[in-house]
Protein backbone atom coordinates (compact mmCIF):
# COMPACT_ATOMS: atom_id res chain seq x y z
CA UNK A 1 0.00 0.00 0.00
CA UNK A 2 2.46 2.78 1.08
CA UNK A 3 5.03 0.88 -1.92
CA UNK A 4 1.91 2.41 -4.48
CA UNK A 5 1.19 5.21 -2.64
CA UNK A 6 4.99 6.29 -2.96
CA UNK A 7 4.85 5.57 -6.41
CA UNK A 8 1.79 7.03 -7.64
CA UNK A 9 2.53 10.38 -5.09
CA UNK A 10 5.38 11.74 -6.89
CA UNK A 11 4.27 10.80 -10.54
CA UNK A 12 1.31 13.04 -9.57
CA UNK A 13 3.62 15.95 -8.36
CA UNK A 14 5.14 15.63 -11.72
CA UNK A 15 2.09 15.90 -13.69
CA UNK A 16 0.83 18.83 -11.57
CA UNK A 17 4.63 20.23 -11.89
CA UNK A 18 4.06 20.06 -15.88
CA UNK A 19 0.96 21.79 -15.55
CA UNK A 20 1.85 23.98 -13.32
CA UNK A 21 5.72 25.41 -14.43
CA UNK A 22 5.12 24.55 -17.86
CA UNK A 23 2.32 27.70 -19.21
CA UNK A 24 4.43 29.74 -16.71
CA UNK A 25 7.72 29.11 -18.30
CA UNK A 26 5.82 29.61 -21.84
CA UNK A 27 5.04 33.04 -20.60
CA UNK A 28 7.91 33.63 -19.02
CA UNK A 29 9.42 33.49 -22.72
CA UNK A 30 7.27 35.93 -24.07
CA UNK A 31 7.36 38.56 -20.90
CA UNK A 32 11.24 38.21 -20.18
CA UNK A 33 11.54 40.73 -22.83
CA UNK A 34 9.91 43.12 -21.16
CA UNK A 35 10.67 42.19 -17.62
CA UNK A 36 14.51 41.87 -18.57
CA UNK A 37 14.63 46.01 -19.57
CA UNK A 38 12.95 46.80 -16.19
CA UNK A 39 15.34 47.62 -13.34
CA UNK A 40 14.67 45.46 -10.19
CA UNK A 41 13.02 46.95 -7.84
CA UNK A 42 12.37 50.09 -9.91
CA UNK A 43 8.93 50.66 -8.21
CA UNK A 44 5.69 50.88 -9.41
CA UNK A 45 5.44 50.47 -13.54
CA UNK A 46 3.97 53.61 -15.08
CA UNK A 47 1.20 52.85 -17.06
CA UNK A 48 -1.05 54.69 -19.63
CA UNK A 49 -4.58 53.00 -19.70
CA UNK A 50 -6.49 54.73 -22.47
CA UNK A 51 -10.10 54.99 -22.44
CA UNK A 52 -11.58 52.11 -24.92
CA UNK A 53 -12.90 52.88 -28.62
CA UNK A 54 -16.63 52.22 -28.92
CA UNK A 55 -19.11 52.72 -32.21
CA UNK A 56 -23.15 53.22 -30.50
CA UNK A 57 -24.35 54.31 -27.62
CA UNK A 58 -24.58 50.91 -25.97
CA UNK A 59 -21.58 49.69 -26.80
CA UNK A 60 -19.87 53.34 -25.10
CA UNK A 61 -22.08 52.55 -22.04
CA UNK A 62 -20.71 49.03 -21.90
CA UNK A 63 -16.86 50.81 -22.62
CA UNK A 64 -17.20 53.38 -19.90
CA UNK A 65 -17.69 50.72 -17.43
CA UNK A 66 -15.26 48.21 -18.93
CA UNK A 67 -12.81 51.44 -18.17
CA UNK A 68 -13.32 52.07 -14.70
CA UNK A 69 -13.12 47.98 -13.84
CA UNK A 70 -9.97 47.68 -15.19
CA UNK A 71 -8.43 50.79 -13.70
CA UNK A 72 -10.04 49.94 -10.70
CA UNK A 73 -8.75 46.52 -10.89
CA UNK A 74 -4.97 47.53 -11.88
CA UNK A 75 -5.26 50.25 -9.18
CA UNK A 76 -6.30 47.80 -6.51
CA UNK A 77 -3.27 46.19 -6.97
CA UNK A 78 -0.58 49.01 -6.22
CA UNK A 79 1.61 47.93 -9.25
CA UNK A 80 1.19 50.56 -11.72
CA UNK A 81 1.54 54.44 -11.52
CA UNK A 82 -1.43 55.43 -13.84
CA UNK A 83 -1.36 57.97 -15.96
CA UNK A 84 -3.69 59.79 -17.02
CA UNK A 85 -3.49 59.36 -20.91
CA UNK A 86 -2.15 62.22 -23.06
CA UNK A 87 -4.83 64.51 -25.15
CA UNK A 88 -2.97 63.14 -28.67
CA UNK A 89 -2.10 59.78 -28.13
CA UNK A 90 -3.75 58.43 -30.52
CA UNK A 91 -4.00 59.09 -33.85
CA UNK A 92 -6.75 58.53 -36.02
CA UNK A 93 -5.96 60.46 -39.60
CA UNK A 94 -5.15 56.83 -41.35
CA UNK A 95 -8.82 55.64 -40.44
CA UNK A 96 -8.33 51.48 -41.36
CA UNK A 97 -5.01 51.81 -38.86
CA UNK A 98 -5.16 53.76 -35.64
CA UNK A 99 -1.61 55.10 -35.40
CA UNK A 100 -0.09 55.53 -31.12
CA UNK A 101 2.03 58.14 -30.76
CA UNK A 102 4.44 57.40 -28.75
CA UNK A 103 6.51 59.93 -28.31
CA UNK A 104 3.05 61.95 -26.48
CA UNK A 105 3.70 58.54 -24.23
CA UNK A 106 6.85 58.80 -23.49
CA UNK A 107 6.88 62.89 -22.63
CA UNK A 108 4.57 61.98 -19.85
CA UNK A 109 6.80 59.12 -18.33
CA UNK A 110 4.88 56.16 -19.54
CA UNK A 111 6.81 53.15 -19.73
CA UNK A 112 3.91 51.32 -21.03
CA UNK A 113 0.32 52.02 -22.63
CA UNK A 114 -2.58 49.88 -22.93
CA UNK A 115 -5.35 50.69 -25.02
CA UNK A 116 -8.14 48.64 -27.52
CA UNK A 117 -11.16 48.84 -28.32
CA UNK A 118 -15.12 47.44 -27.42
CA UNK A 119 -17.18 45.57 -29.91
CA UNK A 120 -20.62 44.00 -29.65
CA UNK A 121 -22.41 41.29 -31.16
CA UNK A 122 -25.42 38.95 -30.43
CA UNK A 123 -25.31 39.91 -27.10
CA UNK A 124 -21.58 38.92 -26.74
CA UNK A 125 -18.98 41.81 -25.72
CA UNK A 126 -15.62 41.69 -28.02
CA UNK A 127 -12.67 43.22 -26.08
CA UNK A 128 -9.62 44.28 -28.25
CA UNK A 129 -6.61 45.27 -25.98
CA UNK A 130 -3.68 46.24 -27.23
CA UNK A 131 -0.05 46.54 -24.80
CA UNK A 132 2.83 48.21 -26.09
CA UNK A 133 6.29 49.13 -24.76
CA UNK A 134 6.26 52.75 -24.66
CA UNK A 135 10.28 53.57 -25.11
CA UNK A 136 10.57 51.14 -27.58
CA UNK A 137 7.04 51.04 -29.49
CA UNK A 138 7.01 47.54 -29.58
CA UNK A 139 3.82 45.58 -29.26
CA UNK A 140 3.94 43.19 -26.06
CA UNK A 141 0.22 42.02 -26.01
CA UNK A 142 -3.00 41.68 -28.89
CA UNK A 143 -5.69 39.58 -27.23
CA UNK A 144 -9.63 39.61 -27.66
CA UNK A 145 -11.45 38.65 -24.58
CA UNK A 146 -15.40 37.82 -24.79
CA UNK A 147 -18.19 37.40 -22.35
CA UNK A 148 -21.69 38.43 -21.84
CA UNK A 149 -22.97 41.51 -21.14
CA UNK A 150 -23.18 41.31 -17.58
CA UNK A 151 -19.97 39.55 -16.97
CA UNK A 152 -18.06 42.90 -17.40
CA UNK A 153 -16.26 42.49 -14.38
CA UNK A 154 -14.74 38.82 -15.31
CA UNK A 155 -13.66 40.57 -19.04
CA UNK A 156 -11.62 43.46 -17.57
CA UNK A 157 -10.15 41.16 -14.73
CA UNK A 158 -9.39 38.68 -17.71
CA UNK A 159 -6.91 41.40 -19.18
CA UNK A 160 -5.53 42.71 -15.78
CA UNK A 161 -4.74 39.37 -14.90
CA UNK A 162 -2.76 39.66 -18.56
CA UNK A 163 -1.27 42.54 -18.41
CA UNK A 164 -0.16 41.55 -14.70
CA UNK A 165 1.60 38.59 -15.62
CA UNK A 166 3.20 40.00 -18.22
CA UNK A 167 4.53 42.85 -17.34
CA UNK A 168 5.89 40.84 -13.53
CA UNK A 169 6.18 37.40 -14.32
CA UNK A 170 3.98 36.29 -12.11
CA UNK A 171 0.75 35.21 -11.75
CA UNK A 172 -2.12 38.36 -10.26
CA UNK A 173 -4.75 38.67 -7.81
CA UNK A 174 -7.88 38.84 -10.57
CA UNK A 175 -9.81 35.81 -9.95
CA UNK A 176 -9.09 35.10 -6.24
CA UNK A 177 -11.04 34.88 -3.35
CA UNK A 178 -11.19 35.76 0.21
CA UNK A 179 -13.18 34.02 2.87
CA UNK A 180 -14.26 34.85 6.26
CA UNK A 181 -16.28 35.08 8.93
CA UNK A 182 -18.80 37.87 9.47
CA UNK A 183 -22.09 38.24 11.81
CA UNK A 184 -24.21 39.92 9.33
CA UNK A 185 -27.41 37.91 10.15
CA UNK A 186 -26.81 38.16 13.40
CA UNK A 187 -24.85 34.82 13.93
CA UNK A 188 -20.96 33.87 12.85
CA UNK A 189 -21.48 32.88 9.49
CA UNK A 190 -18.67 32.05 6.90
CA UNK A 191 -18.77 34.47 3.35
CA UNK A 192 -16.77 34.95 0.82
CA UNK A 193 -15.80 37.68 -1.57
CA UNK A 194 -13.28 38.69 -4.74
CA UNK A 195 -10.00 39.55 -3.42
CA UNK A 196 -11.19 43.50 -4.09
CA UNK A 197 -14.31 43.00 -1.66
CA UNK A 198 -17.33 42.91 -4.41
CA UNK A 199 -19.29 40.34 -4.40
CA UNK A 200 -20.38 38.95 -0.94
CA UNK A 201 -21.45 35.75 -0.64
CA UNK A 202 -22.88 33.88 2.40
CA UNK A 203 -21.56 30.03 2.67
CA UNK A 204 -22.86 28.66 5.71
CA UNK A 205 -26.35 29.46 7.56
CA UNK A 206 -26.10 27.30 10.74
CA UNK A 207 -27.39 30.00 12.97
CA UNK A 208 -24.16 29.10 15.11
CA UNK A 209 -20.47 30.30 15.45
CA UNK A 210 -18.61 29.74 12.31
CA UNK A 211 -14.29 30.40 12.60
CA UNK A 212 -11.24 30.15 10.52
CA UNK A 213 -12.67 29.31 7.59
CA UNK A 214 -9.95 28.18 4.61
CA UNK A 215 -10.56 27.11 0.57
CA UNK A 216 -8.52 24.73 -0.43
CA UNK A 217 -5.34 25.48 -3.04
CA UNK A 218 -8.10 24.13 -5.70
CA UNK A 219 -10.95 26.11 -4.68
CA UNK A 220 -13.08 23.20 -4.18
CA UNK A 221 -13.25 22.61 -0.40
CA UNK A 222 -14.13 24.71 2.22
CA UNK A 223 -12.57 23.62 5.77
CA UNK A 224 -14.25 25.63 8.86
CA UNK A 225 -14.84 25.07 12.47
CA UNK A 226 -18.35 25.16 13.45
CA UNK A 227 -20.24 25.22 16.73
CA UNK A 228 -23.41 23.99 15.29
CA UNK A 229 -23.22 20.77 16.98
CA UNK A 230 -22.74 22.29 20.42
CA UNK A 231 -18.63 22.11 20.26
CA UNK A 232 -15.85 23.48 18.00
CA UNK A 233 -16.39 20.99 15.14
CA UNK A 234 -14.11 20.83 12.22
CA UNK A 235 -16.15 20.56 8.60
CA UNK A 236 -14.95 19.98 5.04
CA UNK A 237 -17.29 21.25 2.49
CA UNK A 238 -17.42 20.29 -1.10
CA UNK A 239 -18.20 23.70 -2.87
CA UNK A 240 -18.86 22.27 -5.83
CA UNK A 241 -20.97 19.14 -4.98
CA UNK A 242 -22.30 20.32 -1.54
CA UNK A 243 -21.49 17.23 0.77
CA UNK A 244 -20.04 18.06 4.18
CA UNK A 245 -17.74 15.94 5.81
CA UNK A 246 -17.80 16.31 10.12
CA UNK A 247 -14.27 15.17 12.13
CA UNK A 248 -14.01 13.41 15.32
CA UNK A 249 -16.81 12.69 17.45
CA UNK A 250 -15.49 14.75 20.64
CA UNK A 251 -13.05 16.80 21.88
CA UNK A 252 -12.88 20.83 20.19
CA UNK A 253 -11.65 21.33 16.47
CA UNK A 254 -9.38 24.18 16.01
CA UNK A 255 -8.01 26.37 13.60
CA UNK A 256 -7.62 24.05 9.65
CA UNK A 257 -5.07 24.93 7.29
CA UNK A 258 -4.49 23.71 4.02
CA UNK A 259 -1.32 21.21 2.97
CA UNK A 260 -2.67 20.53 -0.66
CA UNK A 261 -5.91 19.67 -2.52
CA UNK A 262 -6.51 16.41 -0.77
CA UNK A 263 -4.89 17.25 3.13
CA UNK A 264 -5.95 20.20 5.66
CA UNK A 265 -4.36 20.11 9.00
CA UNK A 266 -6.16 20.72 12.47
CA UNK A 267 -6.02 20.82 15.66
CA UNK A 268 -7.95 18.12 17.77
CA UNK A 269 -8.40 16.88 20.97
CA UNK A 270 -8.86 13.59 20.63
CA UNK A 271 -7.43 11.71 23.49
CA UNK A 272 -7.94 15.06 25.28
CA UNK A 273 -4.43 16.66 24.33
CA UNK A 274 -4.56 18.99 21.68
CA UNK A 275 -2.79 17.82 18.54
CA UNK A 276 -2.42 18.88 14.88
CA UNK A 277 -3.60 15.95 12.75
CA UNK A 278 -3.92 15.49 9.09
CA UNK A 279 -7.38 15.00 7.51
CA UNK A 280 -8.64 14.04 4.19
CA UNK A 281 -11.13 15.64 2.67
CA UNK A 282 -13.78 12.65 3.37
CA UNK A 283 -13.10 13.84 7.16
CA UNK A 284 -11.01 10.48 7.87
CA UNK A 285 -7.77 11.01 9.87
CA UNK A 286 -4.44 10.52 8.08
CA UNK A 287 -2.00 11.36 10.32
CA UNK A 288 -0.80 12.96 13.89
CA UNK A 289 1.50 15.39 13.52
CA UNK A 290 2.37 16.86 16.89
CA UNK A 291 2.50 15.00 19.64
CA UNK A 292 2.86 17.49 23.04
CA UNK A 293 1.44 18.02 26.40
CA UNK A 294 1.16 21.32 25.35
CA UNK A 295 -1.05 23.65 22.82
CA UNK A 296 -0.20 23.47 19.28
CA UNK A 297 -2.82 25.01 17.11
CA UNK A 298 -2.97 27.00 13.76
CA UNK A 299 -1.37 24.83 10.98
CA UNK A 300 -0.18 26.75 7.92
CA UNK A 301 1.82 24.78 5.66
CA UNK A 302 4.87 25.82 3.08
CA UNK A 303 3.51 25.66 -0.77
CA UNK A 304 5.40 21.99 -1.23
CA UNK A 305 3.40 20.66 1.88
CA UNK A 306 6.99 19.90 3.53
CA UNK A 307 6.85 21.80 6.15
CA UNK A 308 3.96 23.43 8.42
CA UNK A 309 4.34 26.58 10.69
CA UNK A 310 2.10 26.07 13.58
CA UNK A 311 1.62 27.86 17.27
CA UNK A 312 2.31 25.89 20.17
CA UNK A 313 3.11 26.64 23.97
CA UNK A 314 5.79 24.18 24.92
CA UNK A 315 7.77 26.92 25.99
CA UNK A 316 4.90 29.43 27.77
CA UNK A 317 3.68 31.63 26.38
CA UNK A 318 2.43 31.16 22.46
CA UNK A 319 5.14 30.98 19.78
CA UNK A 320 5.94 30.03 16.46
CA UNK A 321 7.57 26.82 15.15
CA UNK A 322 8.06 24.58 12.02
CA UNK A 323 8.12 21.18 11.73
CA UNK A 324 8.90 19.32 9.01
CA UNK A 325 6.36 16.62 8.20
CA UNK A 326 8.48 13.88 7.14
CA UNK A 327 11.49 14.10 9.98
CA UNK A 328 9.11 15.41 12.93
CA UNK A 329 12.09 17.97 13.49
CA UNK A 330 10.77 21.19 14.92
CA UNK A 331 12.99 24.31 15.21
CA UNK A 332 11.19 27.92 17.03
CA UNK A 333 10.67 30.58 14.46
CA UNK A 334 9.99 33.54 16.63
CA UNK A 335 12.16 34.53 19.48
CA UNK A 336 10.71 38.17 19.22
CA UNK A 337 7.70 39.12 21.32
CA UNK A 338 6.20 37.29 23.95
CA UNK A 339 2.98 36.14 22.41
CA UNK A 340 3.05 35.14 18.91
CA UNK A 341 0.06 33.51 17.02
CA UNK A 342 -1.45 33.13 13.28
CA UNK A 343 0.89 32.45 11.26
CA UNK A 344 0.32 32.48 7.15
CA UNK A 345 3.15 30.89 4.81
CA UNK A 346 4.02 33.01 1.86
CA UNK A 347 2.98 31.74 -1.58
CA UNK A 348 6.71 32.07 -2.95
CA UNK A 349 7.28 29.62 0.30
CA UNK A 350 10.16 31.97 1.64
CA UNK A 351 8.10 34.44 4.41
CA UNK A 352 5.79 33.85 6.85
CA UNK A 353 3.47 36.67 8.66
CA UNK A 354 1.80 36.16 12.15
CA UNK A 355 0.70 38.30 14.54
CA UNK A 356 2.23 39.42 17.64
CA UNK A 357 0.12 40.58 21.18
CA UNK A 358 2.35 43.67 22.53
CA UNK A 359 2.53 44.78 25.79
CA UNK A 360 1.06 48.33 25.11
CA UNK A 361 -2.26 45.97 23.94
CA UNK A 362 -1.81 46.64 20.43
CA UNK A 363 -1.95 43.02 18.55
CA UNK A 364 0.80 44.01 15.41
CA UNK A 365 1.60 42.00 12.04
CA UNK A 366 4.85 41.41 11.61
CA UNK A 367 6.62 38.95 8.38
CA UNK A 368 9.97 36.82 8.66
CA UNK A 369 11.86 34.61 6.83
CA UNK A 370 11.53 31.24 7.19
CA UNK A 371 14.80 31.02 8.41
CA UNK A 372 14.28 33.47 10.88
CA UNK A 373 15.86 36.19 9.43
CA UNK A 374 14.10 39.78 8.35
CA UNK A 375 11.83 40.22 10.81
CA UNK A 376 9.70 43.21 9.34
CA UNK A 377 6.43 45.16 11.40
CA UNK A 378 3.94 45.83 9.07
CA UNK A 379 1.41 47.38 11.47
CA UNK A 380 1.37 49.75 14.37
CA UNK A 381 -0.27 52.33 16.30
CA UNK A 382 -3.52 50.96 15.08
CA UNK A 383 -5.20 48.86 18.03
CA UNK A 384 -5.40 45.17 16.95
CA UNK A 385 -4.60 43.93 13.52
CA UNK A 386 -4.83 40.21 13.54
CA UNK A 387 -5.32 36.99 10.96
CA UNK A 388 -3.20 37.77 8.27
CA UNK A 389 -3.19 36.39 4.77
CA UNK A 390 -1.07 36.43 1.73
CA UNK A 391 -2.61 37.27 -1.77
CA UNK A 392 -1.58 34.05 -4.23
CA UNK A 393 0.77 36.88 -5.79
CA UNK A 394 2.39 36.73 -2.58
CA UNK A 395 2.14 41.10 -3.27
CA UNK A 396 -0.49 42.12 -0.71
CA UNK A 397 -1.76 40.23 2.72
CA UNK A 398 -5.48 40.48 3.73
CA UNK A 399 -6.42 41.16 7.63
CA UNK A 400 -8.45 42.51 10.05
CA UNK A 401 -8.50 45.86 12.66
CA UNK A 402 -10.34 47.30 15.11
CA UNK A 403 -8.68 51.03 13.96
CA UNK A 404 -11.91 52.59 13.33
CA UNK A 405 -14.17 50.77 16.07
CA UNK A 406 -15.15 47.09 14.82
CA UNK A 407 -13.17 44.67 13.50
CA UNK A 408 -12.97 44.64 9.78
CA UNK A 409 -11.52 43.62 6.58
CA UNK A 410 -8.15 45.23 5.82
CA UNK A 411 -5.30 45.08 2.72
CA UNK A 412 -2.08 46.40 2.49
CA UNK A 413 1.25 45.67 0.59
CA UNK A 414 3.38 42.69 2.16
CA UNK A 415 6.59 44.76 2.21
CA UNK A 416 4.09 47.43 4.61
CA UNK A 417 2.43 50.44 3.52
CA UNK A 418 -0.94 51.00 1.49
CA UNK A 419 -3.26 49.95 4.18
CA UNK A 420 -7.28 50.17 2.84
CA UNK A 421 -9.98 48.95 4.19
CA UNK A 422 -11.51 46.10 2.01
CA UNK A 423 -15.46 45.86 2.76
CA UNK A 424 -17.28 48.36 4.10
CA UNK A 425 -20.58 47.68 6.55
CA UNK A 426 -21.55 47.74 9.90
CA UNK A 427 -20.95 43.99 10.46
CA UNK A 428 -18.26 42.31 12.48
CA UNK A 429 -15.40 40.85 9.47
CA UNK A 430 -12.70 38.19 11.52
CA UNK A 431 -10.89 35.49 10.08
CA UNK A 432 -9.96 35.96 6.05
CA UNK A 433 -8.13 33.51 4.49
CA UNK A 434 -7.50 34.11 0.97
CA UNK A 435 -7.72 31.64 -1.89
CA UNK A 436 -4.73 30.51 -3.66
CA UNK A 437 -6.64 29.34 -6.86
CA UNK A 438 -7.98 31.88 -10.15
CA UNK B 1 44.55 58.03 37.47
CA UNK B 2 44.12 57.26 34.30
CA UNK B 3 44.56 53.88 33.75
CA UNK B 4 43.07 52.89 36.92
CA UNK B 5 40.07 54.26 35.33
CA UNK B 6 38.91 50.75 33.14
CA UNK B 7 40.12 48.97 35.40
CA UNK B 8 37.54 50.25 38.04
CA UNK B 9 34.81 49.73 35.21
CA UNK B 10 35.74 46.49 34.44
CA UNK B 11 36.01 45.72 38.28
CA UNK B 12 32.16 47.94 38.71
CA UNK B 13 30.26 46.21 36.08
CA UNK B 14 30.72 42.46 37.33
CA UNK B 15 29.69 43.38 41.07
CA UNK B 16 27.00 45.52 39.68
CA UNK B 17 25.61 42.48 38.16
CA UNK B 18 25.83 40.14 40.73
CA UNK B 19 24.43 42.66 42.84
CA UNK B 20 21.89 42.94 40.81
CA UNK B 21 21.07 39.24 40.32
CA UNK B 22 20.73 39.11 43.91
CA UNK B 23 18.53 41.57 44.78
CA UNK B 24 16.43 40.13 41.92
CA UNK B 25 16.38 36.68 43.68
CA UNK B 26 16.01 37.69 47.21
CA UNK B 27 12.54 40.21 45.63
CA UNK B 28 11.25 36.80 44.30
CA UNK B 29 11.67 34.59 47.65
CA UNK B 30 10.57 37.50 50.18
CA UNK B 31 7.86 38.78 48.77
CA UNK B 32 5.88 36.46 46.80
CA UNK B 33 2.64 37.37 44.53
CA UNK B 34 -0.71 37.41 46.96
CA UNK B 35 -2.80 35.07 46.29
CA UNK B 36 -6.01 35.89 44.60
CA UNK B 37 -8.61 36.62 47.40
CA UNK B 38 -11.08 34.21 47.87
CA UNK B 39 -14.53 34.25 46.03
CA UNK B 40 -17.03 36.00 48.57
CA UNK B 41 -19.23 32.99 48.46
CA UNK B 42 -19.66 29.52 47.21
CA UNK B 43 -22.85 28.97 45.43
CA UNK B 44 -24.81 25.77 46.53
CA UNK B 45 -25.66 23.78 43.79
CA UNK B 46 -23.47 24.38 40.51
CA UNK B 47 -21.51 27.45 40.56
CA UNK B 48 -18.27 28.50 37.96
CA UNK B 49 -14.87 28.88 38.92
CA UNK B 50 -12.21 30.97 37.45
CA UNK B 51 -8.95 31.51 35.77
CA UNK B 52 -5.71 33.47 36.19
CA UNK B 53 -4.63 35.36 33.01
CA UNK B 54 -3.26 32.64 30.30
CA UNK B 55 -3.26 29.93 32.84
CA UNK B 56 -5.74 26.64 32.64
CA UNK B 57 -4.63 25.32 36.29
CA UNK B 58 -7.00 25.53 39.29
CA UNK B 59 -6.42 28.05 41.96
CA UNK B 60 -6.56 28.23 45.35
CA UNK B 61 -10.02 29.71 45.82
CA UNK B 62 -11.84 27.12 43.16
CA UNK B 63 -11.30 24.20 45.40
CA UNK B 64 -14.46 25.08 48.00
CA UNK B 65 -16.59 25.36 44.58
CA UNK B 66 -15.52 22.38 42.84
CA UNK B 67 -15.91 20.41 46.01
CA UNK B 68 -19.64 21.66 46.19
CA UNK B 69 -20.39 20.68 42.58
CA UNK B 70 -18.74 17.48 43.03
CA UNK B 71 -21.24 16.70 46.08
CA UNK B 72 -24.40 18.11 44.20
CA UNK B 73 -23.63 15.88 41.16
CA UNK B 74 -23.25 13.14 43.05
CA UNK B 75 -26.29 14.15 44.76
CA UNK B 76 -28.83 14.66 41.59
CA UNK B 77 -27.30 10.99 39.87
CA UNK B 78 -29.61 11.56 37.02
CA UNK B 79 -28.24 14.76 35.35
CA UNK B 80 -25.27 15.10 33.41
CA UNK B 81 -23.36 18.25 33.56
CA UNK B 82 -21.52 20.14 30.95
CA UNK B 83 -18.11 22.17 32.06
CA UNK B 84 -17.34 25.30 29.33
CA UNK B 85 -14.25 26.52 29.56
CA UNK B 86 -14.28 30.60 28.77
CA UNK B 87 -11.08 33.09 27.85
CA UNK B 88 -11.52 36.76 28.17
CA UNK B 89 -11.25 38.75 25.17
CA UNK B 90 -7.38 39.44 24.88
CA UNK B 91 -5.34 37.45 22.40
CA UNK B 92 -6.28 35.57 19.34
CA UNK B 93 -9.35 33.95 19.13
CA UNK B 94 -7.61 30.46 17.96
CA UNK B 95 -5.53 30.13 21.06
CA UNK B 96 -7.93 31.06 23.43
CA UNK B 97 -10.37 28.21 21.96
CA UNK B 98 -7.31 25.57 22.62
CA UNK B 99 -7.06 27.58 26.20
CA UNK B 100 -10.37 27.21 27.49
CA UNK B 101 -10.60 23.44 26.48
CA UNK B 102 -8.09 23.56 28.93
CA UNK B 103 -9.97 25.15 31.60
CA UNK B 104 -12.77 23.19 31.23
CA UNK B 105 -10.67 19.72 31.47
CA UNK B 106 -8.42 20.88 34.88
CA UNK B 107 -11.57 21.56 36.19
CA UNK B 108 -13.13 18.35 35.50
CA UNK B 109 -10.30 16.40 36.09
CA UNK B 110 -10.55 18.14 39.73
CA UNK B 111 -14.39 16.57 40.05
CA UNK B 112 -13.33 13.44 38.62
CA UNK B 113 -10.44 13.01 41.13
CA UNK B 114 -13.34 13.49 43.76
CA UNK B 115 -15.30 10.62 42.85
CA UNK B 116 -17.96 11.73 40.09
CA UNK B 117 -17.97 9.44 37.14
CA UNK B 118 -16.41 11.23 33.85
CA UNK B 119 -19.09 9.14 32.12
CA UNK B 120 -21.78 12.01 33.51
CA UNK B 121 -19.21 15.11 32.60
CA UNK B 122 -19.13 16.83 28.80
CA UNK B 123 -16.85 19.60 28.13
CA UNK B 124 -16.40 22.16 25.86
CA UNK B 125 -14.63 25.33 25.04
CA UNK B 126 -16.09 28.47 23.39
CA UNK B 127 -13.04 30.30 23.80
CA UNK B 128 -13.89 34.08 23.76
CA UNK B 129 -16.79 33.70 22.26
CA UNK B 130 -19.45 33.81 24.58
CA UNK B 131 -18.70 36.47 27.26
CA UNK B 132 -20.23 36.88 30.46
CA UNK B 133 -19.11 40.42 30.93
CA UNK B 134 -19.04 42.81 28.06
CA UNK B 135 -16.11 45.64 29.74
CA UNK B 136 -12.93 45.83 28.17
CA UNK B 137 -11.05 46.03 31.31
CA UNK B 138 -9.91 43.31 34.30
CA UNK B 139 -12.64 43.28 36.15
CA UNK B 140 -14.70 41.60 32.98
CA UNK B 141 -12.05 39.73 31.78
CA UNK B 142 -11.23 37.92 35.46
CA UNK B 143 -15.28 37.30 35.09
CA UNK B 144 -14.63 35.93 31.35
CA UNK B 145 -12.13 33.79 32.29
CA UNK B 146 -14.07 30.72 33.61
CA UNK B 147 -14.94 27.47 33.73
CA UNK B 148 -18.97 27.29 33.44
CA UNK B 149 -21.17 24.35 34.84
CA UNK B 150 -24.48 23.74 33.29
CA UNK B 151 -26.78 20.80 33.88
CA UNK B 152 -27.17 18.89 30.20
Amino acid sequence: MFQLFNRVVPSIFFAFFCLVILPLNLSAAETGEYIAIRKEGSGNIALVLDKLDANGTKESRFAQSLDTIMYDGLDFTKLFALISPPLNVRDYSDKKNVVINFGALTSVGAEVYAGGSLTRKSGMINLDMKVYDASGSKLLLSKTYTGREEGLRSIGHAFCADLVELLTGKKSVFGSKIVFVSNKNGFKEVYECDFDGYGVQQLTNAKSIAMNPAISPDGRSLAYISFAPGRPTLYIRDLAGGTIASVGKSGVSIDPGWRNNSEVAATLSLDGNQAIYLVKTDGSLSKRVTNNKSIDISPAFSPDGTRMAFVSSRNGLPQIFIQDIQSGLVKRLTFSGRYNTQPSWSPLGDKIAYTTWEKNGEINIFVINTDGSGLLQLTQNNGENKSPSWSPDGEMIVYTSNRQGKEKMYVMSSKGGNERLLLQGDDLQTQPSWSLFR
Amino acid sequence: MKTMKPLLRTLFIPTMLFLGACACCEETVVAPPPPPPPPAIVLPGLGDVFYDFDRSELRADAVAQLRTNANWIQANGTSNVIIEGHCDERGTSEYNLALGERRANSAKDYVVNLGVSPARLKTVSFGEEKPFADGHNEEAWAQNRRAHFVVE
